[in-house]
């Protein structure tokens, strides 16, 4: 089984720790792993800003030869999805594939508590959890995958960041993102926690903006996204 | 003003209390909806039925035309908003109607039927509570469903000149200055939430009965209704008629859902109109006409709840707005497709699924002109060496000429710290 480790363009440059952890991770659970050189980006922010994109295509040229592709991102994967390209259906977001394909559970259950933010497009676009929208029984991938103890916000609503939308509507974004920090950090959620909150998600962009309201607010928590905690838990296995 | 400045206008007044109170609705419709077990299965199911309207669509308004008339219903056809104002005004001019009692219909309000009828020397009474506190307001509805949920019961006191501002009190005046124009108006008009091709009937969901007010009293009862509303037949409705109070305001149905037939007492007639829905079957936006204006996707929409519906500026707000606005008026409207997070959940709650996200990134296509720019930038990103020109140029950008670029980010949040090093490099 060959696997393709897509970097998404924004954490190859903004969050490239989330890139070394993905690839540590999936290396020491024995995947082989490439990293073709030349890939680029998925083509999301030119299909969600109203422009027309071949950069989905450029992806499957790259992409096509391996079994799997996996990317620490669920809106990446999410646009590769509703491209309906050969590659389509074999491309998964990190916690899908180590939940679906490779049937690990409970990779970090020694771990602390820790805060999901569960993003829309893992949550309404992949099915990684269920949504409260639909009437489906109650699963969650990722805390399936985490075996920790696992707290939720009481709403599972878009946390605000939505690409384009931080820019366009910076105001109502700002309130989204401040709301949903409220909610993930809700008493209940602090009661057990002593140390600085950690809120962890699969989406980078959903925690960069939270972290950017969290710095601006003084709030005081920790975002680290899931590929490092699974790093650093299976490193402590 | 644009999406953005009514959105901070309106969320600095009122914001929290608006996002709490439909949020507290949504709640209530999840509830709801997790009642019926085969609610997933129900929804597949409008949604095919509703796929088969679509697609059939001509045939079933020659079958309903031809079976209501059987019934004993006029009806007449309208091409677009105009011909129907003009179809409306001479049904009262011939029974010299001076006032008539209307209840809630999305059509009329996108045919700006109140206004042409009033200039036309024609009293209009708004008779949904909701409506009805708007209309007096001097205000547009700003939720389909809940018109008034932008307003307080402060605000419903100070229209009728209350101090009392108990909401039970002040239903029941509204209720008795209503029930004097129900009783004196010569002509009813109403929308229709369904029409039944099989039977040539029109069905009118409500939770006042105002509409049934409207067309019992009144020797005239008019229907304006748009022709996507059609059902194929009686078992079909059913299935909407279990979703749709559930899915708009968690209410197992409607308090009065009424199945109209021929007027017993006076004259009923139909107006189809078409404006723009024939030709909007041929676009890449056909989808749109699945709608069956439950409202949810405005209610669980996350900037809706925050920016209010007047921030759309449209009849119809929300995400479903920002579909059918811009068809519209273009140029107008061209900020409300981008006034989305593309967070999904309207998908979900759409009890006939129309593909929302998929619909809103089309609309942004729409309404977005092609950019040389762009277009080479897009280009570029194709070459992994390019990219990383880019990136080098990012790098080397002073921060504060990042955070003039990115302002709209950097007014509220802190940007995040650019690494020195790519991972790959």
């Amino acid at each position: 089984m060959k696997v393709g480790l897509f970097v998404p363009c924004y954490i190859n440059e903004l969050f490239p720790e989330v890139a070394r952890d993905t690839t540590i991770l999936l290396r020491n659970l024995g995947v082989n792993l490439e990293i073709p050189r030349n890939q680029t980006c998925c083509g999301q922010p030119f299909l969600n800003s109203g422009y027309e994109s071949s950069l989905p295509q450029n992806f499957e040229e790259i992409f096509k030869k391996y079994d799997y592709i996996v990317a620490p991102s669920s809106s990446c994967v999410a646009t590769i999805r509703e491209a309906n390209l050969s590659v389509s259906n074999k491309t998964f977001e990190l916690v899908e594939f180590l939940h679906d394909i490779l049937q690990i559970r409970n990779l970090a259950k020694n771990h602390q508590p820790v805060i999901l933010h569960n993003s829309c497009h893992s949550l309404r676009m992949l099915l990684e959890a269920a949504p409260s929208e639909l009437n489906i029984p109650y699963f969650n991938k990722v805390k399936n995958v985490l075996g920790c103890r696992v707290l939720e916000a009481r709403r599972d609503e878009c946390c605000g960041f939505g690409g384009v939308f931080s820019v366009k509507e910076g105001f109502i974004s700002y309130v989204m993102g401040k709301s949903k920090l409220d909610d993930l950090l809700n008493e209940d959620n602090l009661k057990d926690i002593k140390d600085i909150p950690i809120i962890t998600g699969v989406d980078m962009s959903c925690l960069m903006h939270l972290k950017g309201v969290a710095e601006k607010e003084n709030i005081k928590a920790e975002f680290k996204h899931i590929a490092t905690i699974l790093r650093e838990a299976n490193e402590t296995l | 003003m644009k999406h953005y400045e009514l959105a901070i206008k309106f969320y600095k007044k009122q914001g929290p209390r608006h996002d709490k109170a439909l949020w507290a609705i949504r709640q209530k419709r999840d509830k709801a909806i997790k009642e019926v077990k085969e609610w997933e299965i129900l929804r597949t199911k409008a949604s095919e039925i509703k796929d088969y309207v679509i697609e059939n669509l001509k045939e079933l308004v020659d079958e309903f035309i031809k079976n209501a008339k059987k019934e004993g219903i006029e009806v007449y056809f309208a091409k677009d908003a105009k011909e129907h104002n003009e179809i409306v005004l001479n049904l009262l001019k011939e029974i010299n109607a001076k006032k008539v009692v209307k209840s809630k219909s999305m059509l009329t309000e996108e045919c700006g039927l109140n206004e042409f009828l009033e200039k036309n020397g024609i009293k209009v009474i708004d008779t949904d509570l909701g409506e009805r506190i708007v209309q007096l307001r001097g205000e547009k509805p700003s939720h389909i469903v809940l018109p008034a949920i932008h307003t307080t019961k402060e605000d419903v006191a100070e229209i009728l000149g209350e101090s009392n501002t108990d909401p039970t009190y002040l239903t029941r005046k509204m209720r008795k200055l209503l029930r004097e124009e129900f009783l004196s108006a010569d002509a009813g008009i109403s929308g229709a939430n369904f029409l039944v091709a099989e039977k040539g009937y029109a069905v009118v969901c409500t939770n006042e009965g105002n509409a049934d007010l409207g067309a019992i009293l009144p020797p005239l009862h008019i229907i304006s209704v748009g022709i996507e509303k059609i059902v194929p037949n009686m078992k079909d409705l059913g299935v909407f008629l279990r979703i749709l109070a559930r899915n708009a305001t968690g209410q197992a149905i409607t308090t009065y859902s009424t199945i109209f037939g021929k007027k017993e007492n006076g004259k009923r007639v139909i107006i189809l109109v078409d404006n723009g829905r024939f030709d909007r079957l041929n676009t890449q936006f056909k989808e749109t006409l699945k709608c069956i204006r439950c409202s949810a996707c405005l209610t669980t929409c996350p900037v809706f709840r925050r920016s209010g519906g007047h921030s759309y500026r449209y009849i119809i707000p929300g995400p479903i707005g920002s579909l059918l606005a811009p068809l519209v008026d273009k140029e107008e409207y061209k900020d409300l497709p981008f006034a989305c997070t593309l967070c999904d959940s309207c998908e979900m709650v759409c009890p006939v699924k129309i593909p929302f996200s998929k619909q809103l990134r089309e609309m942004r296509k729409y309404v977005t002109n092609e950019n040389i720019i762009i277009k080479f930038a897009e280009k570029s990103m194709h070459s992994a060496t390019m990219f990383k020109l880019f990136s080098k140029i990012i790098r080397l950008t002073p921060k504060p000429l990042l955070e003039m670029v990115l302002r709209e980010w950097s007014k509220y949040k802190a940007l995040p710290l650019i690494p020195k090093e790519r991972f790959i490099k």
